[in-house]
């Protein structure tokens, strides 16, 4: 990025007026969260409530602090007494303003939805530890996006992994399970943050400053090799958080053992922030870098989407099934800004706005349906303490608001045209199809196979979504669980609505996005290629013949819809007018009416598509019959069992653990027991340490 | 001829030309693949013709029309006359003409016929009954159950295309023209023929995949230098047809000593 | 031009609503005549609709508003295609919106309504042709986004209108390989994203071999007039497009209402005679297995993949 850009930025920085949005906002944001956790202290039914209000009180202060940046207001702020050794430095530009909105908007909602959630007192989610947790790790994730320098970054990268760490725990009392989730996030996650650790390190170290001015200003002096190796060991901390392939291990399982609406805010919050560490750095901070790195990224990305769609395709728990299509997703987006790295490596700028443009659009439309989609889910489990597809079913009569808005969520997640991901999804496409007119043969053999790539895997979306919301929420129930459900509580009801209504906006008025968007792309450094124009009603690609009225043709649907069902009426004008719907039995090719034992359940209807992808997927299926004792054609007993375990898990990350163990079972070996051994290992290593001295100087 | 109109046809001639290997590697039954294999040859030929009417060589007609009669003709028949031996039992005249009538039917015409499991085993015993019979000439003549399986052959052959572009992109930017920047086509069909040869099982497939081979060679010689000299075509020419000889006589021993001529049986000569 | 726009416009639509049952009957009578029968006449199914939307609307126990709404939404979905599409004219004052990604999505959207009416009837029937249907549905994705891919290469946009006036001004984009790959693709997935022949059979009534009418066998009445009338519209969109596509000439490029009414009636003689060879070519063919079908859909992600490359390389760089 040129120099005369950043110090017009600080200029304008220091321009500010006394008191600063921004900064009112922060502050704002940050004491009620820390009342919030106080408030945990409270014992009683009001607990969750209180919680809940100064949670959601700092979201929507967090928020407030976004879109102000995003408008054009920055803000820095140096707090050296606050670190020690380091400070704190912090800074608020549109790039972070973008995430820390998106951040804010999520906890303000889920929060209004965990007061229901956890409000009735039963699990972990309502323990006194839990509440104190949460208002924490929602300011994390609010105040990530501001930090200013690799200390301030990483403390509170930290802090968010544990605070989450914990609420991921938060019931593992009541599943095992839960405890093994714990393990694995926990181990990745830190193994995460020594990769970020190393990489920024390097970076400090060959920048001359730990700030990210002086990051920005030293990275032109790095070696190419330097640059690339801290990109490569940063993106991949990030990616691992965003829950790319291959190193999502953790996600699926952390997530459906959260607590929902702790799901809700790691899936649709705490994963943007991968992204937004890789636009940082990668961008802003490195100030882009040579095609193989986003060559890799594109790969990356590709692999995700589809991999995550694919196991999303097969799975039958519910939650397990969104955690996956969070991969999903953030592949998409991760193609997006690779696309962007790679044509800004080629020196094209308009296409690589763009691309950049479309992936931070969705990850604004992933937040906003997934949020919405780990509720209904939450709804769901606490409703019927199922999360298992194929114990589901007939919850469309039993909860109709949920699955109105689980519905509503799962058309923004297929990509289809009224739903908000349709719009992103299409901007992402349009930015690779035009990214073609990039030179060079990287982009001629990688756009199409990254166009591939997003297609199909919107396409299985589809057969996912269809499969979540048509065997959970439709047809009869197939448990007593399922049957006996209630609709969730108003509060519950109300957090979901306002994630609905972010969805609706989304969808139907994307143009409003656009200026902020430009502001964060140019913040990332692709500065004066405005990629969006049109604004308000529809999108509209800069110098590209592409446009796209959301609004528009949502109208044209509903009234299509509406003619379309007037038809039959206009057609029997001559017979009466007022032949009402008649009730009948299901047909069912005469077969009478079904048991609900009949009908499709998750796992056949993702059968087909197992079929087709059985070299990806590799499922194991095992029959076992036990014949009765006296004959040998007479079956007592037929077993069968079926499993689709994550291959990639499997392959990758089996070998090394298994080698992990035999390391540790020979290092057992050492531990004889006796303190003479021990203090004699520690006693050799100095003799040791000293002769290398002696030898080497 | 114009330069634009040139340029058109040698592309078309060259889609034709890459989209015959492609729909090789999609079809099952042997004699649609032979079928298909003529058409590319006809495409091949189509090749050296255009060059030579556009920059006025005449000979190149006359290397068009032997590419024609012995790509097109001779070794296409040879097949066939392989395929009926190897498919119709001596004493049953009648059926000569059967694997061909499946082809004809169209893209789609026997694929509902499948008969994947099966195909093998029961060939030796039910060979001389004839209820059975059309299972085991099935089996003869179709590439049942290739090592690679289709959907996924056809992926890779994109992948191939891919990368015969990218190869062959600093040899187009020596001398960038029409014919030149058909090239990736003629190295994407040699891939493909070398990827017919390793992952199909019939005797019959691999020569094709042979074949396909030696044609995209013979492609790329035509578009790089614009036509090679009469004899050398003449003497390659030779050789191919040599081989195929030799090739139809080992498909022949093979089916009398093995009753099948799935490769794979093959390995029973190490043991 | 808005006038006569808008009423082009009107007019695709119209025609593709009310033209829609005869192009089926036609493509019938084909099948028929082939076959050696007599047919039913080219009006037949126009008379199935009338008699069906005549009938008491039912609604089955245990279904709900997704089921009741799908028809409705499927026939509304391809309308809003039909009106998008430039069947008779590029001058509407639509063209600006008519994305053909859009388009794509718009007509998915009817197939994942239809899918979800088939698994709210509970049944066994609706479960599996909605699992089939959308499994074939995300295979055929990838290719119809590759063929737009290697469409929009040479008009440089996915803007269908610009993409039929680049191919109107300079037809040799047509008879180029990129072109006809392109076409090969396309109508390979038209022919899965309709449920012909290779891929399902419309007139079957099978158990083990249907897709799109496994998820349609409770509708019944006014229900499943629009449930056929939306199939067949999609059809006929659908043949539209490759039309327009491939064999542009007579589309209507000003504002001229002429024009348009020559557009149109060229777009009816196209989309009959593309009717007339499909059925025709059915007759010929046999429906695959549905394992099989990942294999067809294969070979035309292939030749969308070529015709993208070829559009590139050969394109001159």
């Amino acid at each position: 990025m040129p120099a005369a850009a950043r110090g017009d930025r600080r200029g304008a920085a220091h321009r500010d007026r006394p008191v600063n949005t921004v900064a009112t906002a922060l502050a704002v944001a940050a004491g009620s969260a820390a009342s919030g956790s106080a408030a945990s202290l409270i014992s009683g039914r009001v607990r969750a409530a209180v919680v809940g209000v100064c949670t959601g009180v700092s979201g929507v202060a967090g928020c407030c602090a976004g879109v102000a940046a995003l408008g054009g207001a920055r803000w820095s702020a140096e707090l050296p007494w606050l670190l020690p050794l380091a400070g704190v430095h912090l800074h608020v530009d549109a790039l972070s303003g973008l995430f820390m909105a998106v951040a804010g908007a999520v906890v303000a909602a889920v929060s209004l939805y965990g007061v229901g959630y956890s409000g009735h007192g039963r699990g972990g989610a309502a323990s006194r530890g839990v509440q104190g947790v949460l208002p924490l790790f929602a300011l994390t994730l609010v105040l990530v996006p501001a930090a200013a320098s690799v200390s301030t970054f990483l403390v509170l990268w930290e802090a968010m992994a544990l605070a989450s760490l914990l609420l991921v725990l938060a019931e593992h009392r009541e599943r095992p399970s839960v405890r093994t989730a714990g393990v694995w996030y926990a181990v990745m996650t830190h193994l995460g943050l020594v990769l970020l650790l190393t990489g920024l390190a390097w970076f400090a170290a060959g920048a001359g400053g730990e700030d990210f001015a002086s990051l920005r200003e030293g990275a032109g002096d790095l070696s190419p090799a330097a640059r690339g190796g801290v990109f490569l060991l940063v993106t991949a901390a990030f990616a691992s958080k965003a829950g790319a392939v291959p190193l999502h291990a953790w996600l699926p399982r952390a997530h459906p053992e959260a607590p929902s609406h702790i799901s809700a805010l790691m899936s649709a919050a705490m994963v943007n922030l991968g992204v937004y560490g890789i636009v940082r750095v990668g961008f802003d901070l490195l100030g882009g870098g040579a095609r193989w790195w986003w060559l890799v990224l594109i790969a990356v990305g590709g692999l995700s989407a589809v991999y995550g769609i694919l196991q999303a395709a097969v799975s039958s728990d519910l939650k397990r099934l969104l955690a996956y299509s969070t991969s999903e997703n953030m592949g998409l987006v991760l193609i997006g800004v690779g696309a962007a790295g790679l044509f800004a490596a080629a020196g094209q700028r308009g296409p690589a706005a763009l691309a950049l443009g479309a992936a931070l659009l969705h990850v604004v439309n992933h937040s906003a349906f997934k949020a919405l989609l780990f509720c209904a889910a939450g709804s769901v489990l606490r409703a019927t303490g199922v999360r298992d597809m194929d114990r589901l079913g007939g919850l469309r009569a039993r909860m109709p608001v949920t699955a109105g808005l689980f519905a509503l969520a799962s058309l923004g997640a297929v990509a289809l045209p009224p739903g908000n991901g349709f719009v992103s999804e299409w901007l992402l496409l349009q930015s690779l199809i035009h990214g073609l007119a990039v030179p060079g043969l990287s982009t001629a053999i990688v756009l199409p196979l990254a166009v591939a790539l997003i297609a199909l895997s919107a396409g299985v979306a589809a057969a996912v979504f269809v499969k979540a919301l048509g065997v959970s929420f439709f047809a009869r129930p197939r448990s007593p669980q399922a049957a006996e459900a209630r609709e969730s509580p108003a509060s519950m009801l109300a957090g979901m609505g306002l994630l609905a209504a972010g969805c609706g906006v989304l969808a139907l008025v994307p143009g409003l996005l656009g200026g902020a968007l430009d502001r964060a792309v140019a913040t990332a450094g692709l500065t004066g290629a405005g990629p969006l124009t049109g604004g308000g009603l529809r999108v509209e690609l800069d110098g590209l013949a592409a446009r796209l009225s959301p609004l528009w043709v949502t109208a044209a649907l509903a009234a299509a819809v509406v003619l379309a069902a007037a038809l039959p009426r206009l057609a029997v004008r001559r017979r009466s007018r007022h032949v009402r719907r008649r009730d009948v039995r299901l047909w069912d090719c005469g077969g009478g009416s079904p048991t609900p034992r009949m009908a499709y359940t998750a796992t056949s209807f993702a059968e087909p598509l197992q079929r087709v992808f059985d070299d990806v997927l590799a499922p194991e299926q095992d029959v076992d019959v036990t014949p009765v004792r006296e004959s040998a054609y007479l079956v007592e007993r037929v077993r069968f069992q079926h499993a689709v375990p994550d291959r990639v898990e499997h392959r990758l990350y089996r070998p090394v653990l298994a080698a992990l163990a035999v390391t540790g079972r020979g290092a057992r070996r050492l531990a004889g027991g006796s303190v003479h051994l021990y203090l004699g290992y520690g006693f050799a290593v100095l003799v040791l340490l000293l002769a290398v001295l002696a030898v080497g100087w | 001829m114009s330069d634009s109109v040139f340029t058109q046809l040698l592309d078309l001639a060259c889609g034709a030309f890459l989209l015959t290997a492609v729909v090789v590697l999609w079809r099952r039954e042997l004699s649609v693949i032979v079928d298909v294999f003529a058409l590319q040859g006809v495409a091949l030929a189509t090749v050296p013709l255009l060059i030579g009417w556009h920059e006025g060589r005449w000979d190149l007609a006359a290397v068009a029309a032997g590419i024609a009669v012995l790509r097109a003709g001779i070794l296409p028949h040879l097949m066939r006359r392989a395929l009926t031996a190897t498919t119709a039992p001596p004493h049953a005249d009648e059926d000569e003409d059967d694997g061909a009538s499946y082809g004809t039917n169209g893209p789609y015409g026997t694929a509902s016929w499948d008969r994947t499991d099966g195909a093998h085993s029961p060939e030796r015993t039910d060979r001389t009954d004839g209820t059975h019979r059309y299972r085991a000439d099935a089996g003869e003549a179709r590439e049942t159950q290739p090592l690679v399986n289709v959907a996924a052959s056809l992926l890779t052959a994109a992948l191939l295309t891919l990368l015969a572009y990218a190869v062959s992109r600093p040899l187009i930017a020596l001398d960038p023209s029409p014919a030149t920047r058909a090239l990736p086509v003629g190295l994407a069909v040699v891939l493909i023929g070398f990827f017919v040869l390793t992952t199909r099982r019939r005797a019959l497939s691999q020569v094709v995949g042979f074949l396909l081979l030696d044609n995209g060679i013979t492609a790329i010689a035509f578009l790089a230098t614009s036509g090679v000299p009469l004899i050398v075509e003449l003497g390659v020419s030779f050789d191919v047809l040599l081989a195929v000889l030799v090739l139809q006589i080992l498909t022949t021993r093979m089916r009398t000593a093995f009753g099948t001529t799935d490769l794979d049986d093959l390995r029973e000569l190490h043991d | 031009m808005s006038g006569v726009g808008v009423a082009a416009v009107a007019a695709q639509v119209l025609v593709v609503v009310l033209g829609t049952p005869l192009l089926t009957g036609l493509m019938r009578q084909v099948r028929a005549r082939m076959e050696g029968r007599a047919g039913a006449g080219v009006a037949q199914p126009w008379r199935d609709m009338r008699k069906l939307l005549r009938k008491t609307p039912v609604t089955p126990t245990g279904t709900g508003p997704a089921f009741r709404v799908a028809p409705a939404l499927l026939v509304a979905t391809t309308a809003v295609a039909a009106a998008l599409v430039p069947l008779a004219s590029t001058a509407t004052p639509v063209s600006g919106e008519a994305d053909l990604i859009l388009v794509v999505a718009l007509l998915a959207l009817g197939s994942v309504a239809l899918a979800l009416a088939g698994l709210d009837t509970g049944t066994a029937f609706g479960g599996m042709g909605a699992s089939r249907e959308m499994t074939v549905a995300a295979l055929v994705e990838p290719t119809i986004l590759l063929a737009v891919f290697a469409l929009s290469i040479p008009a440089g946009t996915t803007n269908l209108p610009r993409i039929v006036e680049g191919a109107l001004h300079e037809p040799a984009r047509l008879a180029s390989p990129a072109g006809l790959l392109a076409t090969a693709a396309l109508a390979v997935a038209v022919l899965a994203e309709t449920g012909r022949i290779p891929v399902d059979n419309p007139s079957t009534h099978l158990e083990l071999t249907m897709v799109h009418e496994a998820m349609v066998l409770e509708y019944a009445g006014p229900d499943l007039a629009l449930v056929e009338l939306g199939a067949q519209m999609r059809l006929t969109v659908l043949l539209g497009l490759l039309a327009s596509l491939f064999a542009p000439w007579g589309i209507a490029t000003g504002a001229s209402a002429a024009a348009v009414a020559l557009g149109l009636v060229l777009f009816a003689a196209k989309v009959a005679m593309l009717g007339a060879v499909l059925a025709a070519a059915e007759v010929f063919w046999a429906k695959v297995r549905l394992f099989r079908v990942p294999e067809l859909l294969a070979g035309s992600f292939l030749l969308a993949l070529l015709a993208v490359t070829s559009s590139y390389f050969l394109g001159g760089v």
